[in-house]
């Protein structure tokens, strides 16, 4: 009896569901991973063996996240592959490009479907001023994600820079791969596919760097960017109104610390687990806090996707409007940034968003040269003063940005800012660090370590790779320790402030 | 090997004095250099060849040897 009850928990435990997925900071990730791991290491000197073994953990774990929606997964696999084929194989022109066309109309058909109907039936209902019912669709998991990792293997072959893989196998391993499947880097084919012929070989290095970022992934996601939404970002953003500006303006600077302590956090941890494995994945931040413009903080955030968007969408716009010059590059900045944002939601926030950074480019184009020539005058080019000021100014136009990216309504972005310009009440400072320290501490921990010298990060990452092998398992545990300790603490009650 | 046209072409459109450019040099590499700054320099290099390249053509160009090569396919070098 006993037994049977178990056995169902552990079925139920694994089975698919919506509300559970898979992610990385889940314990039942970590115990199903040790395992996979032991599993790995057995049979890793048999390449089929390992990469069978890769892709059936891949299924299951995007099975247990989107149930029987594995089966996009697979549909995109297949059709990009044979598509890559199909454009390999023929010295036709007009056939090559009608094989693109082909399959960007199926990739962004799918996608389109799933991630965007209801936002079309919502734009229709709110033209035709009736109410349209939004339809069932779920969304699975990954899409966005997969979808442009495949189409880097597309376009690449048709651009005549990667030559396709015979293995519809390896292809499908690129696809599913577990890591980057839910949340990126977009890695590319060209980059993975020959990873996969290797015997994966993880120096000592790569052990103390994996260890290393998936520890600071961990801390970044669970201690930083969970705790600081559920106990302080989310309950400003649901009510602006009812607080100061001070706390209005510090649950924004807490926003821009969660957004990328969440998605950097996942990101490390996708490249350490990787590493794990043997395979190298693209990264995916660069310190984008210490960016001096808003075209740099681009080189620095989210790497994999402004890549992407920079060969495969950027570049072609751009060059094809070249007798334009400069109207040709705004053009090409406003799309791209406008369809960066649709492709980070099916809203007008995430829209907006796109428009205001490439609307923001496009401005600096202008003053670009005027810029320099007053620099030059000022006697400031290239001083670390210009620098500092740069990074204040990108710092607080990205942190804009992201207040109408968390914003479903323009009022609320009017309203926190309204609070911050016209109801400061600075001295209730004092008041939020007596009573939510914590808060303030991992904030301001979380701002420290990313203006900190990069060489602190590789410092601690070498001590890492240093430590003995029962040190480096010792150093992890602690780690895990204090996610489950922040992970399980109780709600921070929240004060209304009294001023 | 890089012309010695195609370099001071590039490195006029760059404002730069000198620059060692190789066939494997890529555009990043270079000072100045950016994606927004590319366009120029195609333009700039199409009007002084007096050649059109395809947006197709441009696009698969990985490095300034590949920019090489299409100057002299389109120049019938």
């Amino acid at each position: 009896m006993f037994s049977t009850v178990s056995l169902e928990k552990i079925f139920s435990l694994l089975k698919y569901d919506p509300n559970d997925p898979l992610i990385f900071s889940t314990s039942l990730f970590l115990f199903l991973f040790l395992g996979f791991l032991i599993l790995y290491n057995i049979v890793g000197k048999n390449k089929t063996a390992r990469i069978f073994l890769l892709i059936i953990f891949s299924l299951y774990f995007y099975y247990k996240s989107a149930g029987i929606f594995f089966i996009v997964l697979i549909v995109s696999a297949i059709s990009n592959f044979y598509f890559g084929k199909w454009i390999a194989g023929t010295d036709k022109f007009p056939l090559k490009r009608l094989f693109l066309a082909l399959a960007l109309i199926l990739n962004v058909a799918l996608l389109g479907y799933f991630k965007y109907t209801n936002f079309i039936l919502q734009i229709i209902g709110d033209i035709s001023s009736r109410h349209i019912d939004p339809l069932a669709i779920f969304l699975p998991i990954g899409i966005s994600f997969y979808t442009f990792k495949a189409l880097t293997y597309v376009f690449d072959i048709y651009y005549d820079t990667l030559k396709p893989t015979d293995s519809l196998r390896d292809f499908s391993l690129y696809i599913f791969f577990f890591p980057n499947i839910v949340l990126g880097p977009i890695d590319r084919a060209a980059d993975f596919l020959p990873q996969i012929d290797r015997e994966p070989f993880i120096s000592k290095e790569d052990i103390g760097r994996a260890i290393f970022l998936i520890s600071l992934g961990l801390l970044k996601k669970v201690v930083i960017a969970d705790y600081i939404s559920l106990n302080f970002v989310d309950r400003i953003f649901d009510f602006p109104l009812r607080y100061t500006g001070v706390e209005n303006l510090l649950a924004l600077y807490g926003y821009v610390l969660q957004i990328y302590c969440d998605f950097s956090g996942y990101s490390d941890m996708a490249i350490g687990i990787a590493l794990l494995l043997g395979f190298k994945l693209m990264d995916n931040f660069n310190y984008p806090f210490k960016a001096t413009s808003i075209a740099d903080f681009w080189r620095r955030w989210h790497i994999s996707l402004s890549k992407w968007l920079l060969d495969y969408l950027f570049k072609p716009i751009q060059i094809t409007s070249r007798n334009l010059r400069i109207f040709g590059n705004v053009i090409a900045l406003v799309v791209t940034f406008f369809l960066c944002g649709l492709w980070h939601g099916a809203g007008w926030n995430f829209i907006l968003w796109g428009v205001f950074h490439g609307v923001l480019m496009s401005i600096s184009l202008f003053f670009k040269k005027p810029k320099e020539k007053l620099y030059k005058l000022l006697r400031i080019h290239d001083t670390r003063f210009l620098r500092f000021f740069q990074i204040i100014i990108t710092f607080h136009l990205v942190a804009l940005s992201f207040l109408i990216f968390r914003s479903y309504e323009m009022q609320n972005v009017l309203d926190m800012l309204s609070q911050i310009y016209e109801f400061f009440h600075a001295e209730v400072f004092i008041q939020f660090a007596e009573k939510l320290p914590l808060i303030l501490g991992l904030i301001l921990i979380g701002y420290l370590f990313h203006f900190l010298p990069a060489k602190l990060g590789l410092w601690i990452q070498n001590l890492i790779t240093w430590m003995p092998l029962p040190v480096k398992i010792l150093f992890f545990v602690i780690v895990i320790w204090v996610a489950v300790q922040f992970k399980s603490a109780d709600i921070q009650p929240f004060i209304y402030f009294q001023f | 090997m890089i012309s010695p046209e195609l370099k001071k072409v590039i490195l006029t459109e760059l404002n730069l004095d000198d620059f060692n450019l190789q066939d494997e040099t890529m555009a990043p590499e270079v000072p100045g250099w950016d994606s927004l700054n590319h366009v120029n320099i195609i333009l700039a290099v199409e009007k002084s060849f007096n050649v059109k390249f395809k947006s197709y053509e441009v696009l698969r160009l990985k490095n300034v040897g590949d920019l090489q090569k299409l100057v002299d396919l389109k120049t019938g070098k």
